[in-house]
């Protein structure tokens, strides 16, 4: 086998992973090659360092709140989109009553038909505007529970 | 049929006490891997965190003859690419706009030691090396390495053929080797 070809196979070697046959072959290889046996050492070294590197561990408190931070968002996730598609029809159908009952209507003059609407547009707006603040605070602050 | 099938069958039919026990099994993995991929604590327990979200709000897509922890990890390491990615954007931005203190507040964040339990010379030397390498080339390494997966895991989860493992790990490992030569001599 040539250099290049041994290169990959050093891998599973190096990890235990090698399939019997192909053991042989590199362990010839590496017996007679010096540049392919300087570098499998070199890999050696390196694999001795990262196994020593290790991450620290959240506290248990944090682990024991995982699952509970996980089934809240998906409560809350559940809540929204039930909340949204309630309000959703709830909005359709008073636009639908407004049309019909208010500014259909031949009684109600045209000036009380403009503000009112003007006034309806501007309490959506503020209110589809607080909405999406609320969520994206929601969706931003999520560290809360966390340790800094 | 193993644990995770069965748990699986269990949450397609709706039960909660299923997906916990699943979230329970593997919250350790996925915090660890998303800590190694995004090297911040916060953001690799809500990482992690969001992924098993994603995987309740895609259940039905779940298929219980597959193993579940690669499919996990390929939700996983796309929600990270996608963090290191905005990260990346906003890093721009702030050097951009020349905001000195955001600037540092986010190094500060990145290079985070406090993700190591030893923290001699050698071993943030190492960590900062990794978080250096290409996504790629850190995932094989993490996931080789950190979490001790074998070549046939890695291939499943990476859905790679068993030879490109062995190869990216050689080109990760070189890399690795490369830039810590300083350390090795």
């Amino acid at each position: 086998m040539k250099c290049e070809e041994i290169k990959p196979h050093l891998m599973a070697y190096l990890d235990g992973e090698i399939e019997q046959e192909k053991k042989g072959e590199i362990e010839k290889h590496l017996s007679e090659c010096e540049s392919c046996r300087k570098e499998y050492q070199s890999f050696v070294k390196l694999k001795e360092v990262t196994n020593k590197m290790r991450f620290a561990d959240l506290s248990d408190e944090l682990w024991a709140g995982y699952w509970k931070r996980i089934y809240r968002r998906i409560e809350r996730g559940t809540g929204w989109i039930l909340l949204s598609i309630g309000a959703i029809i709830l909005l359709s159908f008073g636009v639908y009553q407004f049309f019909k009952e208010f500014l259909l209507d031949p009684y109600v003059s045209l000036i009380v038909k403009v503000g009112v609407s003007i006034f309806a547009l501007g309490a959506i707006i503020l209110l589809v505007s607080i909405i999406r603040e609320r969520l994206f605070l929601f969706k931003t602050e999520r560290y809360g529970e966390v340790e800094k | 049929m193993d644990q995770d099938q069965q748990l699986i069958v269990q949450l397609k039919k709706g039960k909660m006490k299923a997906f916990q026990k699943l979230v329970e099994k593997y919250k350790k993995p996925a915090f660890f891997i998303a800590l190694g991929l995004v090297g911040n604590r916060d953001d690799a327990y809500d990482l992690s965190q969001e992924a098993f979200i994603r995987v309740y709000a895609n259940m039905r897509k779940l298929n219980p003859k597959l193993k579940f922890f690669s499919w996990f990890y390929t939700i996983l390491s796309n929600l990270c690419k996608n963090h290191l990615r905005k990260m990346a954007v906003r890093k721009n931005y702030i050097k951009s706009s020349m905001a000195n203190t955001e600037m540092k507040h986010l190094k500060q964040r990145a290079l985070s030691p406090d993700v190591l339990v030893e923290k001699n010379e050698i071993a943030l030397r190492l960590w900062e090396e990794i978080k250096k390498l290409p996504f790629e080339f850190k995932e094989i390494i993490l996931l080789k390495h950190f979490q001790g997966f074998s070549y046939k895991e890695i291939s499943e989860m990476l859905n790679i053929p068993m030879g490109s493992v062995m190869s990216r790990l050689y080109y990760a490992r070189k890399k690795l080797k490369d830039n810590l030569k300083d350390v090795f001599n």
